[in-house]
């Protein structure tokens, strides 16, 4: 039986390993396709028998290997935060994988060696990422895993993926610069670079707040908050789909893992105003997420804006977690925690599924533009049950997975609303029902994701040629929709392992949140769910209007099915129906002003400003240094050249007179 | 876990809710009809239509798939769930662990994913535009309706309906002008929900709003009238349920639930009453300035939370 440190090290090795066979096989794209494949199935699976009993039981597992440096102590921590990623993470890669077998294919020939070498750097360095306890290392796997990033962003290689990888670029690198400001200062504090040194750090107050403004800045745009959000929506796309999963799935996920590894771990939450801060922001992201997602045309970058809104709902979670630490609350730190831990396992699913999905699309119709999908269904029928199942999970309809996290996190507001001060009273209520508004525009949102693209009729040559995608794609997302339905009918299971790894990071005792089928923010009296029981109901309910329809059937004719949709006694064309664009329209005009707050706090057009501006300045800079420096040097080297110009006269006969005088001063010199 | 009893009040309340919902939707188009001078249908007519219906072939269009078929069940189920989870004859809601009002919100939304999504199913003119329609009107409607039941909420400390229900019908009122303020915002919603001019006029068809309906036929379309029907009543008896809970009968005995019944019955007469004198007093306004309407409602939700916080 191996500990689970040597399967995490042995799935980050099989990763890496993965990796550089894929890079040797550069001359096959298939077998990299196939080894990188397998790399990720394995790797993944043993990510998941290491995070699997550390999770359940909770308990920290600690590795310290000195370096050569004071601060390269190699120091592992296998705590149940990290092994709560571990299995998120590795989770997704094992669907992605699976998936990656056929969806690469798309790739042979056009380097797909690259792909799979990048593909699992990038999971290697986030698995390893989580784990280590040294700042240094952390930051080294950090920036691993946004390069490895920026290549698949790259890998198509045309105008937009190289603008959109620019701008990932440049945000993923200011934010490292951020998190290297936070990390300097526990260092300036402690001497140390080893985490276990930071927890113990007593930061002066404000200095404490610096901290962590500026973690929560630097993770918060790996996060994809708003406003830094706007490199997100570009560079998610512009990946391979099974990429793209993973980037959205999981890789924001380190952002707001970060935020929690600094807020709450190193520092403790100590002050009311960061997670009121966190909640802030999250209620801002979600909600402006979801409505810029609604008036997208593009799959998969409607899929990257509602990554936007569901990072900002696990951000809400995360923000009234520290406000509960903030105030010694425990019931309620526990409670914030837990809604952002399985919001952050649910979106991974259900964010991933639907990237799949949309890579399955891709696959067989060759177009992200909505407007020319539709009727996908009839010729895609798995994908497109699997896609509906993920649509239903992030609309939060009850029995899904969506459901009870946002329920947990409505519940985690309320109970924050009902303690504490007034600025707690106020800023609950408020939240809560961006909240709401969040979740009746994301249901919106996917109604028209899904019927614009599955339902009605084809609206291009593409889509109506399409057909069912490879069965291993297939398989993957009907995985990836079972868990959809597992974890929302799972609940009383699943909320009590989420609410074990939420008190080890409050540092309070075990806190009950199920009871038999019921789950219930540790106050039955305050709510009480039985996701369960609401299916059977739901299920059982039918059989009633059924049997109606059978008990008054009388002499009726056989269920017709054909012939076009009414079109007041034209001919029926599919222009006719409403656009996606026309859809989203009346949300577009209701909420015109959110719409234009967008270009205006587009940060790439001031970015790429700032850029141009720095580049002209270092060329008038080194234009000083030319005139100044650089030109006179060569104008005395010039003067000297010209000076010593007339010993050459290019007449053998004076070269000559010259080595007998050389000769001379030499044997004078030895004799002397 | 509920107990047989209250298992079988919950499946009573719902047959009870479904059973009588055509007789309501009756008498607002009989209220309709007197309102135009109109000699208008008998307030049964709704029952006849229905029967009638059963008999009729159904017919879908060619591009119509697995949404549009299930959606009328979909749509009946939920709203069967939520009447099993309201208090409507009593104080405590019969099955609490479907009757928090997340949930109940929710599976509202449950039924307006599945409407708006058939008619985007069918590939008919006025089925998308209606989906995209319902479903503005969704977002418009959410944060009233969440609001105002919030403030109710946070003022008795629970979210469960039930108990929401239980602290009015007992007089255990903190703040009794945020409660007034969040009954009519909730108010407000409920008639939104009912769909009402100048949000929705659920009588026809061809009107943008219905457009999901417009496909259907036979039993289909009889299921689905039947649910949206059924929708009704349901938020009627939410808004009597958790705002005007008096003469609920606080535990099982027979007298106090037929007490109650009575009670619930002349209560949501007047709601629909009411809801019909002012859906005939309205003016038809442009869809997308339907927001300006709205605001009104989630204005007065927001006023009564401003009262819950000081205390009023």
């Amino acid at each position: 039986m191996m500990t689970p440190l040597c399967l995490l090290l042995t799935s980050v090795l099989v990763f890496t390993g993965g990796a550089f066979v894929a890079l040797l096989c550069c001359k096959s794209d298939r077998a990299s396709i196939y080894i990188s494949g397998i790399a990720g199935v394995v790797g993944s699976l043993a990510g998941l028998a290491a995070s699997v009993p550390v999770m359940l039981a909770g308990k920290a597992i600690t590795y310290v290997h000195a370096g050569p440096f004071p601060f390269t102590h190699f120091t592992v921590r296998f705590d149940a935060l990290a092994a709560f990623m571990v299995f998120v993470i590795a989770l997704l890669v094992l669907v992605a994988s699976i998936y990656s077998f056929s969806y690469v294919q798309e790739y042979e020939g056009r380097g797909a060696w690259a792909m799979g070498f990048f593909t699992n750097l990038f999971v290697a360095s986030m698995i390893a990422l989580v784990a280590v306890d040294n700042a240094f290392y952390f930051l080294v796997f950090f920036e691993l895993m946004s390069l490895s990033s920026y290549f698949l962003v790259i890998f198509d290689q045309n105008e937009e993926a190289v603008e959109a990888g620019f701008l990932y670029f440049l945000i993923a690198h200011a934010g490292s610069i951020l998190i290297l400001g936070s990390f300097f200062i526990f260092w300036w504090q402690t001497g140390s670079l080893d985490f276990s040194a930071f927890r113990e750090a007593k930061l002066s107050a404000p200095l404490a707040s610096i901290a962590f403004v500026l973690a929560f800045l630097g993770f918060g745009a790996k996060a994809g908050m708003v406003p830094l959000h706007s490199w997100l929506p570009r560079a998610h796309p512009a990946a391979p789909s099974h990429a793209s999963a993973l980037m959205s799935g999981v890789m924001v996920k380190i952002g707001v893992f970060g935020i929690i590894k600094v807020g709450v771990d190193l520092l403790g939450a100590t002050t009311v105003w960061w997670g009121i801060l966190v909640l802030a922001i999250g209620a801002i992201s979600a909600v402006l997420g979801v409505l810029y997602a609604l008036t997208e045309q593009d799959i998969k970058r409607l899929l990257a804006y509602s990554t936007v809104e569901n990072v900002g709902i696990i951000l809400m979670g995360v923000g009234v977690g520290m406000i509960g630490m903030a105030v010694n609350n425990t019931v309620l730190a526990v409670m914030g925690l837990l809604g952002a831990l399985y919001h952050t396992l649910n979106h991974a699913v259900f964010k991933g599924l639907l990237f799949l999905g949309a890579g399955s699309i891709i696959y067989r119709a060759h177009t992200r533009n909505m407007e020319e999908l539709g009727g996908l269904a009839r010729t895609m029928p798995y994908t497109a049950l699997a896609f509906l199942v993920g649509s239903m999970a992030i609309s939060a309809l009850p029995p899904l997975n969506g459901f009870v996290s946002e329920w947990f996190t409505y519940q985690a507001l309320f109970n924050m609303s009902t303690n504490g001060g007034f600025l707690l009273h106020f800023s609950g209520p408020v939240a809560i029902v961006m909240l709401a508004l969040t979740g009746a525009l994301a249901s919106m949102c996917f109604v028209k994701l899904y019927g614009i693209t599955f339902s009605g009729m084809p609206r291009s040559e593409h889509a109506e040629h399409s057909r069912e995608a490879p069965a291993p794609m297939v398989l993957a997302m009907l995985l990836l929709a079972l868990g959809c339905i597992a974890l929302g009918l799972g609940a009383p299971i699943v909320a009590p392992v989420m609410a074990g790894i939420a008190s080890s990071l409050a540092n309070s005792g075990l806190i009950g949140v199920a009871q038999g089928t019921i789950v219930h923010p540790a106050n039955t009296a305050q709510a009480m769910l039985s996701t369960p029981l609401i299916t059977i109901l739901l299920l059982a309910a039918p059989v009633l209007p059924l049997l109606m329809a059978a008990i008054f059937k009388g002499p009726r004719l056989p269920r017709r099915h054909e012939g076009d949709a009414w079109a007041c006694g034209y001919i029926h064309d599919a222009k006719m129906v409403v656009s996606s664009e026309g859809f989203a329209q009346p949300a577009r005009f209701m909420f015109a002003p959110l719409f234009q707050l967008r270009e205006r706090l587009n940060p790439s057009s001031p970015l790429r400003a700032g850029l141009q501006a720095s580049i002209n300045g270092a060329a008038r800079i080194e234009s000083v240094v030319d005139t100044f420096i650089i030109t006179p040097i060569m104008r005395v080297a010039h003067w000297l050249g010209n000076c010593i110009q007339w010993l050459q006269h290019g007449d053998f006969r004076v070269y000559c007179l010259y080595v007998v005088a050389a000769l001379v001063v030499l044997l004078f010199v030895t004799v002397a | 876990m509920p107990t047989i009893e209250i298992f079988l009040l919950a499946l009573v309340q719902a047959a009870i809710l479904l059973v009588l919902a055509p007789v309501f939707t009756g008498i607002s188009r009989v209220m309709r009809a007197k309102m135009h001078s109109r000699k208008g249908p008998g307030i049964l007519q709704d029952y006849r239509d229905l029967f009638k219906l059963y008999k009729r072939q159904d017919v879908a269009p060619a591009a119509s798939g697995i949404v549009f078929t299930v959606m009328p069940y979909v749509l009946m189920a939920s709203m069967l769930v939520v009447a099993m989870a309201l208090p409507v004859f009593t104080q405590k809601s019969p099955i609490g662990v479907a009757g928090d009002l997340i949930t109940v919100a929710y599976l509202f939304a449950l039924a307006r994913f599945f409407f708006s999504l058939s008619g985007l199913d069918t590939g008919s003119t006025f089925g998308g535009l209606g989906a995209s329609r319902e479903s503005t009107l969704g977002v418009l409607v959410e944060p009233t309706m969440i609001l105002s039941l919030l403030v109710a909420a946070l003022i008795q400390g629970t979210t469960n309906i039930g108990g929401i229900s239980t602290a009015i019908a007992t007089g255990h009122v903190q703040s009794p002008m945020a409660i007034i303020l969040a009954f009519v915002a909730f108010g407000f919603a409920v008639y939104i929900e009912m769909g009402k001019l100048p949000f929705d006029m659920a009588e026809a068809e061809q009107e943008l709003q219905e457009g999901p309906l417009t496909e259907y036929a036979g039993s289909g379309l009889a299921t689905l009238k039947w649910g949206l029907a059924l929708k009704k009543i349901v938020v009627a008896a939410m808004f009597v349920g958790v705002f005007i809970p008096f003469g609920n009968a606080a535990t099982l005995s027979i007298g106090g639930l037929v007490l109650a019944a009575v009670l619930f019955l002349v209560k949501v007469l007047t709601v629909y009453l009411l809801t019909a004198l002012f859906e005939n007093g309205m003016a038809r306004g442009r869809f997308l300035l339907t927001s300006r309407i709205t605001w009104v409602g989630f204005g007065v939700a927001s006023l009564s939370f401003v009262f819950y916080l000081a205390g009023l």
